[in-house]
């Protein structure tokens, strides 16, 4: 799909049910916030199931993504959604388990380890966050019975495709809506962590790799390993090695052909051209500023793209911050707004420090400014 | 023995007589020869005046070349070293840029955290 102006990966991920580790996995070397107008980029829509059973709900952390596998009658369907899963410190639990209850609206209990770390950022929480924007559970939780796991929406939608978690698996605020219809309590939940993927399809054998060669996992790779030699045996002839290290070297995370079962079955393979779609679903709007609002000087920055940069990665934060770039001399000004209250906007410069380390400036409104003026004046 | 006296007599005179043409006759042609020999060397000095001519010409014409090849290989090596310098500031400006966008974006993910 060929980008246009002020998309951002995080959009374009979201609109098509997808990670922003997928995206910018599958395109290295496009900005994720500031990618050029007219420039191509490969979305990663076809995947490999985990070798896990078919049935329940299986998630595969290293692909960040869901799988929730349906049977009617003898027809098994699968569905899958992208996932923001816990982070190298408190990372999300493998092995198997089940949904032991649902909540719709559900009051996000706050751990002790998370309380403290907010303790020390300053940013101090309550006990308790009950439903509403600021709640990061979303609108929608499955408890597992692991306990203090839940699989639940969220208010950051730019974190599907992260590590930010505490552990938990979250998915986009209209994804978990859906998922949560579709999984009754007691489902079976199995949690893998497979990078390393082979698959089949019309007679190829694909290959789908999630992590750079720095990281390799060993006893994963075995697993592939030897299922490519079984391939090998079943079919007498011999892969293409230096096929599967390219896969392994470039980990884009997308299904790559690396064996044809049959001669000639890969000159099938096509991609598909999408068109762009006429908005992006998801995308953060920036309402206009007007001079009776108030607003946050969030920073004046010398060159254009770093202003916007900023002004997107604002405008990603959950709940958004809405920030636009105005040209300002020789320079860009980002300023974040509107409000319609001096305490909103002093939220905001709060959350602007807390969250992303920087110093915003309040703005009062311009009718304001020039009233007092007049009053001095008088 | 009288006899052959006056038959070597007569020789030397025969001799002598024949000798005495010779040197006149001849005086005119080695005058020509050597007005012609003369001449030559005029040529030739003439000659080797212009080929010294053409030769430092040609010296001079070749110092001019070896100066301009010099000269094109001085301006080569400093618009290539001009070049590689202009590569390095944009690599290390495309260095900074990707420091920039990595710092903004680990200052990002760190903010999507509960």
């Amino acid at each position: 799909m060929r980008l246009e102006k002020g998309d951002t990966l995080p959009d374009v991920a979201r609109h098509f049910s997808l990670g922003i580790n997928a995206v910018s996995a599958a395109n290295p070397g496009v900005d994720i916030w500031v990618p050029e107008a007219g420039e191509r980029i490969m979305l990663p829509l076809s995947f490999i199931l985990p070798d896990a059973p078919r049935e329940g709900i299986v998630i595969n952390l290293a692909a960040m993504r869901l799988f929730q596998f349906k049977r009617n009658a003898d027809a098994l369907a699968v569905l899958t959604y992208p996932i923001g899963i816990g982070t190298e410190e408190r990372p999300s639990p493998t092995g198997r388990m089940y949904v032991e209850r649902k909540a719709t609206r559900p009051t996000w209990h706050v751990p002790a380890s998370i309380a403290k770390d907010h303790q020390e950022k300053g940013d101090p929480l309550p006990a308790a966050v009950l439903p509403g924007p600021d709640n990061p559970l979303g609108e929608y939780a499955l408890y597992l019975s692991k306990p203090t796991y839940l699989i639940h929406g969220t208010n950051k939608p730019a974190s599907i495709g992260l590590r930010a978690t505490n552990g938990c698996i979250r998915l986009y605020p209209e994804d978990v809506e859906r998922f949560y219809e579709n999984t009754p309590v007691k489902t079976s939940v199995h949690i893998v962590n497979q990078p390393y993927l082979i698959g089949q399809r019309h007679e190829i054998v694909y290959m789908e790799v999630h992590a750079v060669p720095e990281n390799l996992n060993t006893v994963e790779f075995d697993k592939a390993y030897r299922k490519l030699r079984n391939i090998e045996k079943e079919t007498g002839r011999t892969l293409d090695w230096s096929k599967v290290k390219k896969v392994l070297a470039d980990a884009r995370g997308i299904p790559v052909p690396v064996f044809e079962i049959r001669k000639g079955s890969a000159e099938k393979i096509e991609a598909v051209e999408v068109q762009h779609p006429i908005e992006l679903k998801g995308k953060p709007e920036i309402p206009e500023l007007k001079a009776d609002d108030w607003s946050v000087l969030v920073a004046d920055v010398p060159d254009e793209i770093d202003a916007v940069r900023l002004a997107a990665i604002i405008n990603h934060q959950g709940p958004q911050i809405p920030a636009r770039v105005v040209a300002k001399g020789a320079g860009y000004r980002v300023i974040a707004g509107p409000y319609h209250a001096a305490g909103e906007a002093r939220d905001a410069i709060k959350r602007l420090r807390i969250d992303l380390g920087i110093e915003g400036t309040l703005m009062k409104p311009v009718k304001e400014v020039v009233t007092r003026k007049e009053v001095s004046r008088k | 023995m009288k006899k052959s006296l006056v038959m070597i007599t007569i020789m030397f005179v025969f001799t002598l007589s024949v000798v005495g043409c010779a040197t006149k006759g001849d005086l005119a042609k080695v005058q020509s020869d050597e007005m012609m020999t003369r001449s030559k060397a005029d040529q030739a000095a003439q000659d080797a005046q212009a080929a010294k001519t053409a030769a430092d010409a040609a010296t001079l014409k070749a110092e001019a070349a070896a100066n301009r090849a010099e000269d094109a290989v001085k301006k080569a090596e400093e618009r290539e070293r001009i070049a590689e310098e202009k590569a390095r500031s944009a690599e290390e400006a495309a260095q900074l840029a990707n420091q920039k966008a990595q710092k903004a974006d680990d200052v990002f993910q760190r903010s999507m955290k509960k």
